[in-house]
């Protein structure tokens, strides 16, 4: 008889024996799982969305005068001592008539008797990706406002505060649920292999004596960490897997959803995901052998 | 009892004529102060047949908890195969294990278990063959003529019953040395007899037998040697040479 043989007899007849206990953890496991992925799904989307957003990202720094070449050349290489920009472009006042004008349409009549020189000059600036978070764009906005014959700068800043928060308050609720996963995986796998172990010690001192090695003895909890990780981890992201596909599917073209192009994890995040919980319901099964495996 | 000089406590290799079992100057003491036994030096040769006879109370269990390395002796020396059991660790204290078979006094049966998978366990932790297990089960239920039981929980059987259970579990993975713990003490005269027949077909295999027993009837008119003790102390040892 092999050793792996022997070893999944044991981890067999102890699943029987103690298979109400072994399903909480199951379920557990599996909810554990399904609440931190839930947060986690929805911080990678707004991530993602993040990033859409950033790429469109531009300041508008106003002016009171319209700038002559020369002072065109000083602002840029005022511009460029804070940062690396990826693009600079100076919009005159009948530029900006010419855009809010096309931005109109049908309504540009409205305009008629308004001077072409109405609207401030400006210059848009296209920040580098690397200066996205919201800390650096506010330290260059400020740092905009300050150039000469500038009257403000513009960047839809309360919406991306808002949205910065929310990410970050997102990234709270994933760290939180991720060591809340962390903890009731270890703390109920551990606490059922020890019934585990306290309903068999009259077969582990048996096997003891009659010379079953320390791994023999071992392996099958191991065994039965890894297995409530691994299926614990699947049930629980199959089951995001079908809320994910019933939301998209039930809310597709609504508002905000629609905005958004929500991916659920790739194959190495799931798989991530599973390793991780597979690793943890071992750390739980392997901390309670060495408190209560008296071998 | 065989001389046993330094030299020979030192030599711990396995040879031929490396003694079974040795016992040096060993002393178990129990909290808080009882002395189980008492300065017990002896030595059991390969393939021997070995009775330790004595009143209850007299040290017979414990003695063979030490030699089946139960428990740690509180003081002296106690070698088997040549190795010192108190160092022995992991794997290879489980090898050692494996090729002694025991059938302790409360049986450490697993009551919730049949009587074949009780007597199983002990060929499974050496990975033996399904089908060897299977026959040898059969077998061994059919030598203490107990074939009907081979598929009774073992909470079901008599105290008889379970007695031979734990005997053939005891002799089923063939082991080197095979140590009885009152293996007559629930039984009739007939199945007294299966049982001494199954001990001494164990014998004849070649492993050690050492029985400890309060039973006249089994060591009688035996040759072999037998110990008595008394209050934990070798009161006599009689009867055939140290093989």
């Amino acid at each position: 008889m092999s050793f792996w043989f022997t070893v999944i007899r044991q981890v067999g007849r102890n699943l029987r024996q103690t298979w109400m206990s072994q399903f909480m953890t199951l379920l557990t496991v599996s909810l554990s799982v399904l609440i931190f992925s839930l947060f986690y799904l929805i911080y990678v989307n707004m991530l993602t969305v993040s990033d859409q957003l950033s790429d469109d990202l531009r300041l508008i720094v106003y002016l009171e005068e319209e700038p002559v070449p020369e002072m065109q050349e000083q602002l840029r290489k005022k511009i460029l001592a804070f940062d690396d920009v990826e693009n600079i472009t100076f919009i005159s006042s009948e530029e900006a008539f010419e855009k809010f004008s096309e931005q109109l349409g049908s309504d540009r009549d409205v305009l008629e008797d308004m001077p072409k020189d109405f609207l401030p000059p400006s210059i848009e600036v296209t920040p580098l990706k690397t200066l996205r978070s919201l800390n650096q764009i506010q330290l260059f906005s400020g740092y905009l406002a300050k150039l000469p014959g500038t009257l403000k700068v513009q960047y839809g800043k309360d919406w991306m505060e808002r949205f910065y928060h929310f990410t970050r308050l997102l990234s709270i609720v994933v760290l939180l649920s991720g060591s809340l996963l962390i903890l009731t995986t270890i703390f109920m796998v551990a606490y059922t292999i020890r019934l585990t172990i306290m309903g068999r010690q009259d077969e582990l001192e048996l096997l003891k004596l009659v010379g079953a090695t320390n791994n023999y003895i071992r392996t099958p909890f191991l065994l039965e960490g890894f297995l409530q990780g691994a299926l614990g981890s699947t049930v629980g992201l199959a089951s995001l897997f079908l809320l994910f596909q019933w939301i998209t599917t039930r809310f597709t073209g609504q508002g905000f959803l629609n905005l958004v192009d929500f991916r659920f994890f790739p194959p190495a995040t799931v798989a991530a995901i599973i390793g991780v919980s597979i690793l943890l319901c071992a750390v739980g099964s392997h901390s309670s052998m060495r408190k209560y495996l008296r071998i | 009892m065989n001389v046993l000089t330094p030299d020979s406590m030192r030599n711990s290799a396995t040879t031929p004529d490396t003694p079974m079992v040795e016992l040096i100057k060993v002393f178990k003491r129990y909290p808080p102060d009882v002395s189980a036994l008492t300065n017990i030096s002896l030595s059991i040769g390969r393939g021997e047949k070995f009775f330790i006879i004595g009143r209850s109370g007299a040290g017979k269990t414990t003695l063979l908890k030490l030699i089946s390395s139960m428990e740690p002796p509180t003081n002296g020396l106690i070698e088997v195969s040549g190795k010192s059991i108190q160092k022995l660790r992991g794997v290879k204290l489980a090898r050692l294990r494996q090729k002694i078979g025991v059938a302790y006094q409360d049986f450490k049966l697993l009551l919730d278990r049949t009587a074949a998978e009780n007597i199983a366990i002990s060929m499974e932790v050496s990975y033996k063959k399904p089908q060897i297990i299977r026959n040898r089960v059969r077998s061994l239920l059919d030598q203490l003529d107990l074939a009907d039981k081979h598929d009774t929980i073992t909470a079901e059987l008599s105290r008889g019953e379970q007695q031979r259970i734990a005997l053939a579990r005891a002799v089923a993975n063939s082991p080197t040395m095979v140590l009885v713990d009152e293996p007559t003490g629930n039984l009739d005269a007939d199945t007294t007899e299966r049982v001494v027949k199954l001990l001494n077909n164990s014998h004849k295999s070649g492993a050690t037998v050492v029985i400890a027993t309060h039973d006249e009837s089994i060591y009688r008119d035996t040759t072999s040697r037998i110990m008595e003790l008394k209050g934990g102390m070798i009161h006599s040892l009689t009867g055939g040479i140290a093989q």
